[in-house]
């Protein structure tokens, strides 16, 4: 049909309409450095966030936000959380029976409205958290808070609380402006109403004041220029990005964004052209739990098939799947955190001893199930591709494992009502004190997750009252060291690794460093 | 193929003419599928006043479109009984699923988050609860943004929309266009080439298309902004439509338009792969087709230019199974952006679905489903009027 040639006019068009979208994309492109140095810095995370209001939010993206936004009792400097450093309170003293702790007030302290940070601010932002009944409750359970004098406001615990001070630090514990909170339906009950205003102007003396917000796109800082505290913060604007990992890390490549937070060590393996990679090891630790409840497993419940788990595994090998960075935590406390055991008190492949502990544990052919979570990644690490590699390394013992592997949602259930033979799972600190991981022991949260009774264990469990409530950091030391060696010895648990975690930075940025409490401090970041 | 409503052109029509003629007014309502009830309700005291809106009740297309509107309503009912269904059926608790490690550890804690989100009451209370809130515009209150799910869809449909919009001009432009030269140049080598084209536009990936455009466009070539809907430095523009393009236009905001465009030129020419291949390929066969039938023989035949032929005879024809192609490619397009939304940091609907539905966040999941639903009702509601404007056989006088 030679008469109905197409003309230019089919063809013409389309190429018309892709040209005009590549050249607009190219006036797009110029358009987007426009972050110069000292004005606009630019992060980007894949965002885990919820709310920006203090009382309520207890996610790492909120947590990034809120310590930006709003000053805490106390602080810690940097990555360092062996110490708690003044933050609006100046100095501090814990009574000898631990249960009171005193905190002295900053002079001169101001919101970003201009008025005072009073002693009344604080009574009713702490009382406000615990009244909330939100995620982040339990950090004062069993806490009074009272105004002593105008500056000086008193904590008294039910029991001993030596953590306190390592748990006050929490941005979830930020200080608001209680006038301005009560003026917009906030109050210290189950009835407060003011998480709406929080996620559109912020409350709080933070070193930035909150832009907007939104908790699938991107949080906005702008600075606060009433900030008293000593640090002044560089960048004028600070955008945080919701961002896939891949496409984060084209991003800061491009000059797109300055800081990258989620990159896996694969992805940051080679990175050059300028751009800096700190990585450490993450605060969170993947652990195995074999279940102690006989009828959950026979087999598991047995101490000496236990034993031959704890020899069978590999755990150089599975260091090498979380890449440099990664460490083998010798306990179930990281490695970074006060109590931690020593490396060299770490456990080892020891396949003989293995063996040999299967044998003596009377089971012949041993078949178990290991639940996780498969859609579960701990710092880039999948859970999937390590229960692979776990069962690869049993079957040489000669156990049988079955991978069980479930969506997050339907396997928490399975782990939180302690129905797993074998699981496996992580526990990423709610403050960085060891205090935080009695809960591993008989009878409290996580032990019963593995079938581990109340009783089950009375030297280990005087240990741990002993712990919680001994003032003193080194006793604290002492005692947290007991606990894991009698746990490494007879526990449930399996502490595998503490995967690696990677801060990836343009050159121009200065100060980053990662705290296993809010990931990054944006406002300590500096320009060059 | 002929849509419903050019068949009822006889029955209910003249059923409702014959109420008309005896003087009853459809009163306040207008009359739905019919017209058989409702109306004798009240007598109309001014039939003049009431003509325009009797002729509207009149009008086939109108009754079509009221009848349609009543049966998309019933429809969207039922998504709403699936989605709640589907939802709870799913195993997990949405309290372990939003509640941190330690809150959950706390009776009074997961207490009041059943509480407060009503899962302390039996099913079928919650669905009542949920369906009369839905009268009121209340469609819950999201376990993760701890906002009405309303307002984050507010932001997340017109950004998909604004995406699977602008997608689907560009395909149906360039798959139409396509599709007619390859059938005009039918085993040519220009032919060869857009098939192959076009099979490949078919079975490529779109989540590694849209890596490697990313990758090429922006990481190499720097063509492309970065991720997201605008720069970071920028403020959307003020909220009318929620398509960051129109809303800046309007405010007069040109670098906000020219940044919104630019970023979304790339994500959208990906997702238009699949539909230009499909496009072309249904064009293709559709304009082949229509080549061979006598009247436009007989319109070459009385030597019409062959561009009158082309835009008045053929591809005229062809275009109504065009448009029940571009419908569903369209709906496809909605449910389809999750990965390209993902790579892309667009803050869309696909987003907003995932990680509701990873989340146990079952108000925000029962809003997408709403969403999607109605989309998919409407659009093809669209396409059934499209009809009509494209082939007289089928239209309604």
């Amino acid at each position: 049909m030679p008469r109905f040639s197409a003309g230019s006019y089919p063809v013409a068009l389309p190429l018309v309409a892709v040209a005009a979208l590549a050249l607009s994309a190219c006036s797009g492109g110029t358009s987007a450095s426009g972050s110069s140095a000292g004005k606009t810095l630019v992060v980007d995370t894949s965002f885990n966030l919820k709310t920006a209001d203090p009382g309520r939010e207890f996610e790492p993206t909120g947590q990034i936000v809120d310590k930006a936004l709003y000053e805490t009792l106390l602080s810690f400097k940097g990555s360092d959380v062996t110490k708690p450093v003044p933050g609006l309170a100046s100095s501090y003293e814990q009574s000898k029976d631990g249960r009171t702790l005193t905190l002295h007030l900053r002079a001169g302290a101001k919101f970003a409205d201009g008025s005072a940070v009073t002693a009344d601010d604080v009574v009713f932002s702490l009382n406000r958290v615990i009244a909330l009944k939100g995620n982040p409750s339990f950090l004062l359970d069993g806490v009074t808070v009272t105004k002593t004098d105008a500056s000086t406001v008193t904590l008294t615990s039910k029991k001993a609380n030596p953590a306190l001070p390592f748990i006050l630090p929490n941005p979830a514990l930020g200080i608001l402006s209680a006038k301005t909170v009560q003026a917009h339906g906030g109050s210290a009950t189950a009835t407060d109403a003011a998480e709406k205003y929080l996620n559109t102007t912020s409350a709080g003396s933070g070193p930035y004041t909150l832009t907007s917000f939104n908790t699938n796109t991107q949080v906005v800082l702008t600075k606060n220029p009433k900030y008293t505290g000593s640090d002044k913060p560089t960048y004028d604007k600070i955008v945080i990005r919701n961002v896939q990992a891949p496409t984060q890390k084209l991003n800061v490549q491009r000059g797109d964004s300055q800081i990258a937070l989620d990159l896996t060590s694969d992805q940051v393996s080679g990175l050059g052209g300028g751009l800096k990679v700190d990585s450490g090891a993450s605060s969170d630790v993947i652990f195995l739990l074999l279940n102690r409840n006989t009828k959950v497993s026979s087999t598991t419940a047995n101490a000496k098939f236990a034993e031959a788990v704890r020899k069978g595994i590999d755990y150089k090998s599975l260091l090498s799947l979380a890449g440099t960075g990664s460490v083998q935590p010798a306990g179930i406390i990281p490695s970074t955190f006060l109590g931690a055991l020593p490396a060299s008190e770490a456990a080892g492949r020891d396949l003989a001893g293995a063996k040999a502990a299967l044998k003596a544990s009377g089971i012949a052919k041993p078949s178990v199930t290991l639940g996780y979570a498969s859609d579960l990644t701990v710092d880039g690490l999948s859970l999937q591709t390590l229960a692979e590699r776990v069962q690869a390394q049993l079957k040489e013992v000669g156990i049988t494992v079955t991978l069980a592997p479930a969506p997050t949602t339907t396997e928490l259930d399975n782990y939180r009502n302690g129905k797993e033979q074998l699981g496996l799972w992580y526990w990423g600190p709610d403050y960085p004190d060891p205090s935080d991981y009695l809960t591993f022991l008989p009878g409290d949260l996580v032990g019963l997750r593995a079938g581990w009774k109340a009783g089950a264990d009375p030297t280990l469990t005087a240990l741990g009252d002993k712990a919680a409530t001994t003032i003193g950091d080194d006793t604290r030391k002492t005692l947290y060291e007991q606990i894991q060696t009698r746990m490494n010895a007879s526990g449930p648990f399996i502490p595998l690794m503490q995967p690696s975690r990677n801060t990836v930075s343009a050159a121009s940025v200065t100060g980053v460093a990662y705290n296993p409490v809010w990931t990054i401090d944006v406002a300590a970041l500096g320009a060059k | 193929m002929s849509p419903r409503w050019a068949r009822s052109k006889g029955t209910g029509g003249e059923e409702a003419g014959a109420k008309d003629a005896d003087g009853v007014g459809s009163g306040d309502r207008l009359p739905i599928g019919g017209g058989s009830g409702g109306g004798d309700r009240l007598r109309a005291g001014r039939p003049t006043a009431l003509r325009p809106r009797r002729l509207l009740a009149r009008h086939p297309l109108a009754r079509f479109l009221l009848r349609r509107t009543a049966t998309a309503a019933l429809l969207a009912l039922g998504v709403t009984l699936v989605t709640f269904v589907l939802t709870n059926l799913v195993p997990g608790d949405p309290a372990a699923a939003n509640l941190g490690q330690r809150a959950i550890g706390d009776p009074a804690i997961v207490a009041q988050f059943r509480h407060h989100y009503g899962l302390d009451k039996p099913l079928p209370v919650q669905y009542v609860t949920y369906l009369g809130n839905l009268l009121h515009g209340d469609l819950g209150e999201s376990q993760q943004s701890h906002q009405s799910v309303l307002t984050d869809l507010s932001t997340a449909v017109p950004a998909t929309l604004e995406l699977a919009g602008a997608a689907i001009v560009i395909s149906l432009i360039v798959g139409v266009a396509f599709g007619v030269v390859a059938a005009l140049r039918r085993d040519r080598l220009t032919d060869q080439l857009l098939r192959v084209v076009s099979l490949l536009g078919v079975s490529v990936p779109t989540f590694w298309l849209a890596l490697l455009a990313f990758y090429v466009f922006f990481y190499r070539l720097g063509w492309a902004p970065g991720s997201g809907r605008l720069d970071p430095g920028m403020t959307a523009p003020p909220h009318v439509t929620g398509l960051y393009t129109i809303d800046a236009a309007l405010a007069g905001q040109w670098p906000v338009f020219w940044s919104a465009v630019g970023h979304l030129a790339l994500p959208a020419l990906v997702l238009t792969a699949y539909t230009v291949g499909l496009l072309t390929r249904f064009t293709r066969s559709a304009v082949l087709e229509v080549l061979n039938q006598d009247y436009v023989r007989a319109a070459r035949a009385k030597g019409l230019p062959a561009r009158t032929v082309l835009f008045q005879y053929i591809l005229r024809a062809a275009l109504v199974p065009v448009i029940t192609v571009a419908g569903l490619a369209f709906g496809a397009l909605l449910s389809g952006t999750v990965l390209v939304e993902s790579i892309f940091a667009w803050p869309g609907l696909g987003a907003y679905a995932y990680r509701s539905a990873t989340t146990l966040d079952l108000p925000a999941v029962m809003g997408v489903g709403l969403v999607v639903g109605l989309v998919y009702l409407t659009v093809n509601l669209a396409v059934d009027v499209l009809y009509g404007v494209i082939d007289p056989r089928v239209r309604v006088q």
